[in-house]
């Protein structure tokens, strides 16, 4: 619904630098592009407010050369996956060889019993999607998170429509087998 | 056509984003390529757990601390111009109310819809049908949880998401309950629907007052009674009857009866001799024990080979002298294979159960009555049917 509020003249009010008109940018992609941080960076929220910060302070100069030859969301939502793909080539520098990003995994903070609910189920989600390689973990992101279509995912990360569905297919069988231990029908209260 | 697997199209298949007919040939490999079926329940499961992924609002002081270094990006800009600004204030008015409520209603859900709320296209074939309160003209849409009704005169036709359709005959009420990647579900509390699904098995469910119908990927029809009970006949495919602690496997030719406060009764072939489906009736409903075990001996004597059908769903619901008496009827139609043994199948042994089943399957499949079915899908059938069991049995208080 906020997003219908951003056409045109909002656009070419931030383009001018109007702070009212990016104030309401910013409020109307905040969740969408602080969601897509968090992923994108194993669940360190610390972090994401700053990729966040960052991606917005670069919006509000970029939008200048926002021609309008795409969608302004598709146009966004590649600069917030430039973001997150080069703040992760950062911290891969900063990582001494064979270190991984460590991920949080619920079985190490839960009770096994505690699995079981929807919301571990949800928590189990998020730190398997931080295991997933980029290409495969923002495919995903944009379709749930986003909710864009093939198409428009295509468009974002610069591929074929046929790729997309390619990587969200791997994306899907990893989360699977990944987290193979949550097809229980209790689970999901089936 | 059949021989391409299917595998690299399953989450956009899931997803609505192929064509009907590629959905349909789809849909087609899936039920014939046992391969693809077991990499598209994988993917299902995939698709299951993304979209339990939340979206998440990003902390409030996110804008105090984004000011002023904007601040200092702003001195070389121009100011706009002055009729846009009252515009954008009461719009960031606007967007902060809905983002305050907005965070409210994440806190109270753990999930967010990504989505618009999904509904079915629906086409007025007779007379005057309603969604609600409207009468549908020439086509209308049935969203989640609202009720589609038919009178005496009137009939519709519901695509079923990229999957199938149902036509609803007269006096009908339907409503959709849920339309997901993998799970697409119509309730059906009065009347008659006629269902066409070409999607791979248990992608559709239509739940009665008294049991649930399975898709397996079919054609069939489904009647609910007043008194809830409903008749399921099936002319393609197969269709699981199920409740919480009985179920029927129906191939096409076949019928089954659900009763409320029983569920679903014995499948049976429609051309079964008369007296062998009337002393069904009693075996399945009938409370008096004496009744129904002598309507038992009627459904031994009257039994023909492809009958199997009925006696093995008998047999697997049966207790002590009862199950040796349908075993023994069994085992003059089909002998064993080796190793199955008689002690080895009266304890239900599960590894001789679908040694067994797999010999028998070829009678319910393979002759009159309904279109031929292939093994494989009955293998995938009686697989899942296994696995429900096994769950059934897992969550079963010890």
């Amino acid at each position: 619904m906020a997003e219908q509020l951003i056409d045109g003249r909002v656009i070419e009010a931030c383009q001018q630098g109007d702070r009212d008109a990016f104030q309401l940018l910013f409020e109307t992609y905040k969740d969408k592009v602080f969601s897509i941080a968090v992923y994108s960076s194993d669940g360190d929220r610390a972090l994401a407010d700053d990729i966040t910060q960052q991606i917005f302070l670069k919006l509000f100069t970029a939008i200048r050369q926002f021609r309008g030859d795409s969608e302004f969301t598709t146009w966004l939502y590649r600069l917030v996956v430039n973001a997150c793909l080069d703040e992760r080539r950062r911290r891969r520098r900063l990582l001494p060889w064979g270190e991984s990003v460590a991920v949080k995994k619920t079985s190490e903070r839960k009770p096994q019993e505690k699995q079981y609910a929807r919301l571990e189920v949800a928590e189990a989600v998020q730190a398997a999607i931080g295991e997933l390689k980029p290409k495969f973990r923002l495919p995903i992101l944009l379709k749930y998170i986003e909710g864009l279509s093939y198409d428009e995912i295509a468009s974002v990360m610069g591929c074929s429509k046929g790729t997309v569905a390619s990587r969200l297919n791997r994306g899907h069988s990893q989360l699977a087998k990944r987290l193979s231990h949550l097809n229980n029908p209790e689970v999901w209260g089936d | 056509m059949f021989l391409r697997h299917v595998t690299k199209d399953i989450s956009a298949y899931c997803h609505g984003e192929l064509s009907s007919e590629e959905s349909k040939q789809f849909a087609e490999h899936l039920i014939a390529c046992a391969k693809c079926r077991t990499k598209f329940e994988e993917v299902k499961l995939g698709i299951k757990l993304a979209e339990q992924l939340p979206r998440l609002s990003a902390p409030d002081h996110l804008w105090s601390e984004l000011e002023p270094l904007l601040a200092k990006q702003t001195t070389s800009v121009a100011r706009p111009s002055a009729p846009w600004m009252w515009q954008t204030k009461v719009a960031v008015a606007a967007v902060l109310l809905v983002a305050s409520v907005g965070v409210f209603w994440i806190y109270k859900s753990s999930r967010v819809p990504q989505n618009p709320k999904p509904s079915w296209f629906v086409k007025r074939l007779d007379g005057a049908p309603r969604i609600g309160s409207e009468n549908i003209v020439n086509n209308g849409r049935l969203a989640i949880g609202e009720w589609l009704e038919t009178d005496g005169s009137s009939r519709a036709q519901i695509d079923v998401a990229t999957i199938g359709n149902v036509d609803i005959e007269e006096n009908s009420r339907v409503r959709l309950l849920q339309s997901r990647a993998d799970e697409h579900r119509l309730e059906l509390v009065r009347g008659k629907m006629s269902a066409r699904i070409w999607a791979p098995p248990r992608l559709f469910f239509v739940d009665t007052p008294s049991a649930v119908a399975a898709d397996y990927g079919c054609a069939y029809t489904l009647e609910v009674k007043d008194d809830g009970g409903s008749l399921l006949h099936v002319t393609s495919g197969w269709v699981a009857m199920e409740s919480k602690d009985l179920e029927s496997l129906v191939p096409a030719g076949a019928s089954c009866e659900t009763r409320p406060s029983v569920g679903p009764g014995t499948a049976y072939f429609d051309d079964a001799l008369p007296s062998f489906r009337e002393a069904l009736e009693k075996v399945d409903f009938e409370r008096d024990a004496a009744v129904r075990s002598t309507a038992l001996t009627t459904v031994l004597d009257h039994a023909r080979p492809r009958d199997t059908l009925t006696l093995w769903h008998l047999f697997r619901r049966s207790e002590g002298a009862d199950r040796e008496r349908l075993y023994d009827k069994l085992t003059s139609f089909v002998s064993p294979p080796p190793g199955v043994t008689r002690e080895g199948m009266l304890r239900f042994d599960e590894k001789m159960m679908s040694q067994w089943v797999e010999l028998l399957e070829p009678m319910w499949t393979g002759n009159g009555g309904g279109k031929m079915v292939p093994k494989k899908v009955a293998d995938a059938y009686f697989k899942v049917r296994n696995g429900l069991s096994r769950r059934l049995k897992d969550m079963a208080p010890k």
